[in-house]
């Protein structure tokens, strides 16, 4: 892992390591990367991923509305709102 | 040089279910911004989404519409990316096993009929919307729209022309109407298309690089956009340079695309199944339940319209061409015995009006009720056609009854032969010198006496009582 | 008369016999929370809101409910209603959420009483509550020392006998690892038992609510009420969910516990190893048969996890982005600024490798690799578990592989360090399957934790194990000296 892939995988996580930390994330990664990597030795040749422990299929639910309008809860826990709308810094498509 | 124009359209529907794809708040368009939103649609942490199945029969109804094949199981995927009105930081999506795989549509194109292949078609939850414009420095974020069930329908890229796009969305928005999947309103953004355009040599094989035009909603967008794109690219390729592929804009303002800013990075959507839902299973059952209630398509319509009501092959046609036309003319229908003046009626003045207003007649102000009053009205005679005219372009307007408008405006026809006769009498007297060279053979002046007739009576003289009597006394 | 030590039951019949009243019981509590303060087991206290409710429950109140009056502590990823909710995060530590986790409020409606949330490793990623933001929880049992994680706060404030229960969350070991590091009874259940709606997602397919009390007796009680279908969560279970308290004296005669071949006990700490030992022979004793048994894929169990697990986590913690909720940084360029910059200030360096891992592992070009081979072993060794729980009832296994380590002793140098404690308790939240740490003595006067893995739903028996064996010994009444907090 290079330090032109951590820049990557860090913007597109949205994260940035200080100057002071980076090499030492830098070398966690690659412990971590070199550990996982220890899988390529299994054979799972036509086994089928286990995405989760529930073999099973979803329930879904009724197409009737069920639900509380929490607007003003919602806009309060906002960093930046005004009285009908979260706010961000203005995007320029 | 002579160049080719390949176009691929990747179509958003939303779908008229009630509640949203992952929550069961509303979908209803038009709320008080942030108020059809809860906790799921919010993303707060420790929510979870569970799947609304009437967004699956939809889309079922119209992956058998084209004749795809239906995926009965199908899992959903995240798209994960970062945007303000993207609530989770991950777009719930259909990746690897979509609902629908294949089919086609059949679009007329300048005549022409032609087949485009559908390569799938999966189930996605919209974003919210960002309000850029209005609030100094900020962009303000409204989570109404977030979690509505969109249908994304992917063309193979056989689309040749932005004429032919445009009737490719027109034969999708027939469909989706006729389905009941989605309302199709445009202008609210229920359908809306990317459209990947690129340009190669004629007769090559391999695909030019493309660009991808975000977001259009309305056809006559859709038109200008691609041309515009059309033009630009040839005008690189000609000079011998590349075109750079990209995600660009329509500007309706400036006619024009330009690149789009926030999607500058090449994004990386590391997609990955939802682990929060399990598979969904649609049942041998189910299936055969939306069989067995498969709407009424535009042709079997069509073929019903001439049987039932009589019309002719055109009017039949041009009625049920339109979801929206043929619900209004059956509804009307059950009010009014005249149904050639009906169809008349709504191919010639509603359909001029609609077109003018660019709108679908559920849009407008026009109802069932007043339509139906306005046929029978002149079918009665209590009014002229000319009259009629002027009362439906005011019902256009504020949506009034016909009769109100009658009454507050006195357009009640002279039906009354005594009081034709009389006015007759007066224009007979008043016009001595034309009367004497009608007498003499020149015929023409018939219609003279008509308009004097009418000009006297603010057009309310029933035409033909006119007619009759204005013949009648005119021998003597 | 102290309430310190308590045990649920043991309450229970205090209360119904009004020997103390709700009130006096609730204010007790927080007088021991407040004396030891300083294990820092709390990262928000409840005492306004719990003192009002405590005062609606009239002593003596005759109900079924075996909770009522009962005080209780919240991990402090369960979202609470008008109550801080931090996940032991800067990005959260000003959140209160509009909503309670059904977990949650199910035992709250059964009538106990959340004193507070408690201390945690940041969003349940660690093994010794040393990521939090509130800083670390000490180790009831010796000052300097962790007491386990992610669910610290709530061990510790057990094994205090501050609260004679909490919830806590297990996602890779994270109740039973610190049950067994402060010697009380943790129980992390089959996956889907216990509905995830308003717990905080570390890995979506991974985390699993569950209890943490003095007793696997207790467990059952707290297990009975937070279990069941929630429709808000459509990965909880279906199944019918059977009193846990109803067979747990059975006998065990005849039981077959079975051994994992492939967990190399002899590595072990040589007293870790006699105590397992030990407690082999007091099982034999009480009618149970020991198998070896073989689950070949075990061993891929740590690096399939730490594949999984942070690339869920790394879409799951997207939503913390400063827009709707949370920590939002100031003096930002633009969205994509805001978004980095307070990611980075609101998140510590546990969770940020850990979300840089799982996007790396889902990135184009290795998510075959990483992700989606992760996830083919995963349905290997659930193919192993399978095949075993044809022979044994159950396996056991050490919680862990040693005691309680003193503050920043492990992991800081290199993060795997840490992530190999969770060798025995991982492969369980793999397969999905419930698991059990009891408490079985002590080494070098830290608790060691035994740990017993169940078919899937069979929490019941396991519980019931548990319980004879509790019955059967004294290790589970042990309690620390907690001199040095006071």
């Amino acid at each position: 892992m290079d330090q032109e892939t951590v820049r990557t995988i860090c913007y597109l996580a949205r994260l940035e390591i200080g100057q002071n930390k980076s090499n030492k994330i830098q070398k966690d990664l690659e412990t971590i990367i070199e550990l996982i990597g220890g899988l390529q030795n299994i054979d799972t040749s036509d086994i089928e991923p286990l995405y989760s422990p529930l073999e099973m299929t979803a329930t879904t639910h009724e197409d009737v509305v069920n639900s509380d309008n929490k607007k003003g809860k919602f806009l309060e826990n906002a960093p930046a709102s005004n009285e009908d709308y979260f706010l961000v810094p203005r995007v320029v498509e | 040089m002579s160049w080719e124009t390949v176009i691929g359209l990747e179509t958003h529907v939303q779908l008229s279910t009630k509640t949203k794809l992952f929550s069961r708040a509303s979908t209803t368009f038009g709320a008080s911004p942030n108020t059809n939103v809860n906790l799921v649609d919010c993303g707060l942490p420790g929510v979870l989404p569970s799947v609304n199945k009437e967004a699956f029969y939809k889309a079922i109804r119209f992956g058998m519409a084209i004749n795809a094949q239906i995926n009965q199981t199908s899992i959903f995927d995240r798209k994960n990316y970062f945007y303000a009105d993207l609530p989770k930081g991950y777009q719930i999506t259909q990746m690897d096993l979509p609902i629908v795989l294949g089919g086609s549509i059949e679009i007329v194109s300048e005549e022409l009929v032609k087949t485009i292949n559908i390569t799938r078609a999966h189930l996605e939850e919209d974003a919210g919307k960002s309000i850029h414009d209005e609030y100094d420095g900020f962009s303000a974020i409204d989570l109404n729209r977030a979690g509505t069930p969109l249908l994304e329908i992917v063309s193979e890229p056989e689309i040749s022309s932005a004429k032919e796009a445009v009737a490719y969305m027109k034969a999708m928005h027939q469909l989706v109407t006729y389905l009941d999947v989605s309302d199709g309103n445009m202008a609210q953004g229920s359908l809306r298309c990317d459209a990947n355009v690129s340009i190669r040599k004629k007769g090559y094989k391999e695909l030019g690089t493309r660009t991808e035009i975000k977001n259009i909603n309305s056809f006559k967008f859709i038109e200008k956009a691609i041309n515009f794109e059309i033009k630009r690219q040839i005008k690189i390729l000609e000079k011998g340079e590349k075109v750079v592929q990209e995600t660009r804009l329509y500007d309706s303002s400036k006619d024009e695309t330009r690149p789009m800013r926030s999607k500058e990075f090449a994004n990386d959507y590391r997609y990955f199944p939802e682990p929060d839902l399990l598979p969904v299973v649609i049942s041998d059952e189910e299936i055969q339940k939306i069989k067995d209630e498969f709407p009424e398509l535009p042709n079997e319509k069509e073929i019903r319209f001439q049987k039932q009501f009589e019309l002719s092959a055109y009017d039949a046609q041009i009625i049920a061409s339109s979801k929206s036309m043929a619900d209004f003319f059956e509804k009307t229908a059950k009010q009014t015995k005249n149904y050639p003046l009906l169809s008349n009626w709504l191919i010639g003045e509603v359909s001029a009006y609609l077109n003018k207003e660019l709108i679908e007649i559920n849009e407008s102000k026009l109802s069932v009720e007043n339509v139906a009053t306005l046929i029978n009205r002149i079918d009665d005679q209590t009014i002229s056609g000319k009259i009629a005219k002027t009362i439906f372009e005011e019902m256009c307007i504020n949506g009034a009854s016909p009769d109100d408008i009658i009454e507050s405006q006195g357009l009640k026809q002279i039906s009354d032969d005594g009081a034709i006769e009389e006015i007759i009498d007066t224009v007979i007297k008043d016009n001595a010198a034309q009367v004497e060279a009608y007498l003499q053979g020149k015929d023409k002046l018939f219609g003279f006496f008509v308009g004097q007739v009418m000009k006297l009576t603010q057009g309310k003289a029933n035409p033909k009582a006119v007619n009759t009597i204005l013949k009648e006394k005119l021998k003597k | 008369m102290t309430i310190q030590f308590k045990s649920i039951a043991e309450l229970r019949g205090m209360l119904d016999e009004k020997l103390i009243s709700v009130s006096e019981l609730t204010k007790e509590t927080f007088l021991l929370a407040k004396k030891y303060q300083e294990l820092n087991c709390f990262v928000t206290m409840n005492e306004e809101f719990a003192t009002k409710k405590a005062s609606t429950i009239a002593s003596g109140d005759q109900t079924s409910s075996l909770l009522k009056g009962i005080p209780l502590a919240q991990k402090d990823l369960f979202c609470t209603e008008g109550l801080r909710t931090t996940c032991s995060s800067k990005i959260l530590s000003d959140f209160i959420p509009p909503y309670t986790a059904t977990a949650v409020k199910k035992l709250e409606d059964a009538g106990s009483i959340t004193i507070g949330k408690t201390n945690m490793d940041e969003f349940a990623m660690g093994s010794s509550n040393e990521t939090s933001f509130f800083g670390n929880v000490h180790n009831p049992w010796k000052k300097g020392y962790v007491p386990g994680g992610s669910s610290g706060g709530s061990a510790a404030a057990v094994a205090a006998g501050i609260v004679p229960g909490a919830t806590g969350t297990d996602t890779g070991g994270s109740i039973r690892q610190p049950a067994a590091h402060c010697g009380i009874t943790g129980l992390k259940p089959t996956y889907g038992r216990v509905s995830r709606w308003g717990m905080i997602a570390f890995a979506s397919s991974l985390d699993q609510a569950g209890p943490l009390a003095r007793t696997a007796e207790d467990c059952a009680i707290l297990l009975n009420l937070m279990s069941g279908h929630d429709e808000k969560d459509t990965t909880s279970l279906n199944s019918e969910v059977p009193n846990f308290l109803t067979n747990i004296n059975q006998s065990i005669d005849g039981l077959k516990i079975g051994i994992i071949k492939e967990f190399n006990l002899g590595d072990l700490d040589s007293e870790v190893q006699a105590q397992f030992e030990e407690s082999k022979k007091t099982y034999e004793k009480l009618g149970a048969q020991f198998l070896e048994v073989s689950l070949p894929n075990i061993s891929a169990s740590v690096p399939t996890y730490y594949s999984i697990a942070p690339a869920e986590c790394s879409s799951n913690l997207s939503r913390f982005d400063g827009v709707r909720f949370g920590h939002r940084a100031e003096n930002t360029d633009d969205l994509n600024d805001l978004y980095i910059k307070s990611r980075s200030e609101g998140f510590g360096d546990e969770v940020k490798r850990r979300i840089l891992i799982g996007t790396y592992a889902l990135s184009a070009g290795y998510y075959d690799a990483y992700y989606k081979k992760a996830q083919q072993v995963r349905r290997l060794i659930k193919n192993d578990f399978d095949h075993v729980f044809k022979t044994v009832d159950v396996l056991m296994t050490p919680t862990s592989p040693n005691t309680a380590f003193e503050f920043g002793s492990k992991g800081t140098q290199n993060p795997v360090e840490l992530y190999l404690e969770d060798l025995f308790t991982i492969s369980s939240n793999l397969a999905g399957l419930p698991a059990i740490s009891i408490p079985h003595g002590q080494v070098h006067s830290l608790p060691v934790g035994l740990q017993l893995i169940g078919n899937f739903l069979k929490e019941d028996r396991l519980l019931n194990i548990a319980h004879v064996f509790q019955k059967n010994t004294d290790f589970h009444l042990a309690q620390p000296n907690l001199e040095d907090f006071s």
